[in-house]
């Protein structure tokens, strides 16, 4: 099925979806995120077939310059490691940490959120004193903590993340949820003797999708940058290449090597550009007033 | 005072190799302040109780200890204007200076010296030090002669630097815990500079003590100890002129930053004492690597001259065994394990590890001191891919904080750690801690961790520290350290790159075998 873009024929039988999909389609930040990040992971995913060099393995001096040999486009580290290769490697970590910790933080996040906007009362109180106990914390030194306590890996960097990021998601799926529970077609949902659970999740969530769609796609960027951040204290799991860990270890030779810390920041910078991009043409899309212009 | 001759010969021995000749003290002008930076952060002034560079530096300042260590090895006096050693080597008598006083103006009693034997005995961390002291005679009050169990020809050197700080006993033996004294946050010694102000994790200023026990000397008026957060900015700090010595320098890069500055000296002469190395411990309590060809293998796998050439930029050096280059006791004919990826798949093979299907024979964890990156994070980064080539899988185990590296290392908790130890001077002091059978406990960081006995080599220690002779003791040494070496404990990778960066406008910089850990009472400004 084609959706047509014409501009004239918007007349009502599209799905809200297929609107939403049209209106992205027509913001050019939607587009440039969309574009970015489909380089992004074609680089990541395609990379280690097409580039084929060991990112761990040693294969020329130390803090050669780029395009000083052909073999080394991008130069290398410290070690004498090709950045080239530790770039590609560590984008499939660096996005695996930015999904998984976004995708945790949002299932928190609306659970939460969800249960405590819907039944109010003591539930939303005991949950929002939760997350405000959450929200209180300093985010960064928690997650310190929460890697410091188990062994760095990426599974515990992920986890750690996802773990300090949801109170914000969760306060705002509630102020939805608020705002969402007494419309008539709740109420409507309601007095055919729908359940509260298929209230929450198949009357308002759908409804309550829109400002959390964008949120996820920010937390996603948000995470990648919590990771890069990690790394860059040491915390981050030193069997896996990150572009937060290259960047982390790089940074004593700034002096000696710029492009040790300048190639993975941009590419980091690109990634996050990529999701915030994504999040502002979403916006632009699920906003009804925006969408006639 | 045969000891004393003894010494010097193994001492030209050494100026021989490193050709060296004796410096003469320049006579000095007075006034000035050294400003010396540092990133090691002092709990205390007291070095009786406590070991480590920021407690030594400051504390050999303001402790006078019986003797000193020149250039050569050779003990001087200090204290003790003259020693004697007695033919058996069981007791040494120390014949203290008359005219010395504590900072408070009480005088110096062999007293003072029995109750610091006794609380550095019973306090600090290096045990071994003087745990074969029987007695202490103080019948004559400026004179001491201390009986041992057993010959005991480490113990001279044990009477320098911030090993042996003598420490009043009016002030100290008030009965108070030694190890938590409030007066070791506001140190009284006898030393050539007296302490004035100590700010922890800041700065530590100590004043020239004008009632000095040598005439005419310190030169200088003030010394600060100033704190900086990291290696960086104290080296932008030295680069720039804010500091006048910035000892314990061992980032390469710094090094051939403040090499290019026309201001500064940058020298590695006066860490020959400190001998610190670098290696890779194997845990040979574990089921792979209690396997001698195991731990051979893994020591021919990896190429040392790429770790002190590529990584360390040619300002390290390789080590070779226990002890570190630039000590007498040395042992430069033993097996270096030098790269041979043949060999080590051989000897794997023959240990009856035969590559899976992946290639790889085993995996093995490698831990790491969090921090100290140049030697210990790249070093693991590059084992890593390295012993790759030999079959062994290693899965890199970083500590958050050094805490829980210690805990891991210490309890035994590791398969291969690369650690940083210190020789301290005499094998007693730092070697023999390491390879001795009855030092395997467990919860001790830098104890025999890698739990290696073997009885040839604990008797060998046994009787080079009881050893009078020179000679005889570095052939006992010898031999302890070759047969140490081929079963492989450690594999030993390099000497850190301790470096001094001074001013120029310093006179008789601080280059004996302790450097700055030593007193600086002939420093000046020229």
């Amino acid at each position: 099925m084609t959706v047509t873009s014409d501009q004239n024929l918007h007349i009502s039988s599209q799905s809200p979806l297929k609107e939403v999909a049209r209106a992205f389609r027509q913001s050019w930040a939607g587009m440039l995120g969309l574009v970015l990040l489909f380089l992004v992971c074609v680089f990541c995913l395609a990379g280690p077939f097409i580039y084929m060099v060991d990112p761990f393995e040693v294969i020329w001096a130390p803090l050669t310059p780029p395009g000083e040999v052909a073999n080394v486009p991008l130069g290398t580290d410290y070690l004498g490691r090709d950045i080239l290769a530790g770039l590609i490697h560590g984008g499939a970590s660096t996005l695996f940490v930015g999904l998984v910790a976004g995708v945790l933080t949002m299932t928190i996040g609306i659970l939460v959120g969800s249960i405590a906007g819907y039944y109010g009362g003591m539930v939303d109180e005991a949950l929002m004193r939760l997350t405000e106990f959450f929200q209180v914390l300093p985010a960064l030194l928690f997650a310190m903590v929460l890697v410091t306590l188990f062994t760095p890996s990426i599974y515990v960097v992920s986890i750690a993340i996802g773990i300090v990021s949801w109170p914000a998601t969760a306060r705002l799926t509630r102020a939805e949820f608020l705002r969402i529970r007494n419309l008539e077609y709740v109420n409507a949902a309601r007095s055919i003797g729908a359940r509260n659970n298929r209230i929450i999740w198949r009357v308002i969530l759908p409804n309550a999708l829109a400002p959390l769609i964008v949120s996820a796609t920010l937390t996603v960027g948000i995470a990648i940058l919590f990771e890069a951040g990690l790394s860059f204290l040491g915390l981050g799991d030193p069997n896996v290449f990150s572009w937060g860990m290259m960047i982390g270890a790089g940074r004593e030779y700034i002096l000696d090597g710029w492009w040790t810390i300048s190639f993975p920041g941009l590419m980091i910078f690109l990634t996050v550009l990529g999701f915030s991009l994504i999040g502002d043409g979403l916006n632009d899309a699920f906003n009804p007033k925006l969408r006639e212009r | 005072m045969r000891k004393i001759g003894v010494m010097a010969l193994a001492a030209t021995l050494l100026a021989g190799t490193f050709g060296i000749t004796p410096l003469k003290a320049e006579q000095g002008k007075p006034g000035g302040t050294l400003v010396m930076g540092t990133t090691q952060k002092a709990r205390h002034l007291n070095p009786a109780v406590q070991s480590g560079i920021a407690t030594a530096v400051p504390g050999t300042q303001i402790f006078a200890t019986p003797l000193r260590i020149d250039e050569n090895w050779q003990p001087q006096p200090y204290l003790a204007e003259s020693w004697n050693v007695s033919q058996d080597g069981r007791s040494i008598t120390l014949n203290l200076r008359k005219n010395a006083r504590f900072h408070d103006g009480e005088p110096i009693t062999s007293e003072d010296v029995k109750f610091s034997i006794e609380t550095v005995k019973t306090n600090h961390p290096f045990k071994s030090m003087f745990e074969p002291v029987e007695n202490v005679d103080t019948s004559d009050p400026h004179i001491a002669i201390i009986t041992f169990s057993k010959s005991h020809p480490a113990a001279l050197l044990a009477m320098s630097s911030a090993l042996l700080p003598i420490i009043p006993k009016h002030v100290y033996g008030d009965g108070q815990d030694l190890k938590s004294h409030p007066m070791n946050n506001a140190p009284v010694g006898s030393g050539p500079f007296k302490f004035k102000e100590f700010k922890p994790g800041e700065y530590i200023i100590l004043e020239k003590n004008s009632d000095y026990f040598l005439e005419g000397r310190p030169y200088l008026d003030k010394i600060i100890i100033k704190n900086y957060k990291d290696t960086t900015s104290l080296a932008l700090a030295t680069d720039k002129g804010e500091v006048t010595m910035f000892p314990f320098l061992s980032s390469t890069k710094d090094i051939r930053r403040l090499k290019k500055n026309d201001d500064l000296v940058v020298t590695s002469k006066g860490y020959e004492a400190v001998g610190p190395m670098n290696w890779l411990a194997f845990n040979t309590n574990n089921e792979i690597l209690k396997n001698e060809k195991v731990r051979q293998a893994i020591a021919y796998g990896f190429d040392r001259n790429f770790i002190t050439n590529a990584l360390h930029g040619g300002q390290s050096t390789a080590a070779t065994g226990p002890v570190a280059p630039g000590s007498p006791f040395y042992a430069a004919d033993v097996e270096k394990f030098e790269l041979d990826i043949e060999k080590a798949n051989k000897l794997l093979d023959e240990a009856g590890y035969k590559p899976g299907e992946d290639g790889m024979r085993f995996k093995l964890k490698l831990d790491y001191i969090p921090g100290a990156a140049e030697m210990q994070k790249s070093v693991a980064e590059y084992l890593k891919p390295q012993l790759k080539k030999i079959g062994v899988d290693v899965e890199l185990r970083a500590s958050p904080d050094f805490p829980t590296w210690a805990k891991r290392v210490g309890g035994h908790d590791f398969d291969m750690s690369l650690d940083i130890v210190f020789n301290w001077g005499d094998p007693v002091i730092g070697v023999h801690r390491t390879y001795s059978c009855e030092n395997i406990r467990k919860g001790v960081i830098w104890s025999n961790t890698q739990s290696y006995c073997n009885g040839k080599v604990d008797g060998l220690l046994k009787l080079a520290a009881e050893e009078q002779d020179t000679d005889k003791r570095i052939a006992l040494y010898q031999e302890a350290q070759e047969i140490i070496v081929s079963e492989a404990p450690l594999a030993f990778i390099n000497t850190l790159p301790y470096h001094t960066a001074y001013s120029k406008k310093l006179g008789n910089p601080p280059l004996t075998v302790w450097g700055a850990m030593s007193p600086l009472d002939e420093v000046y400004f020229k």
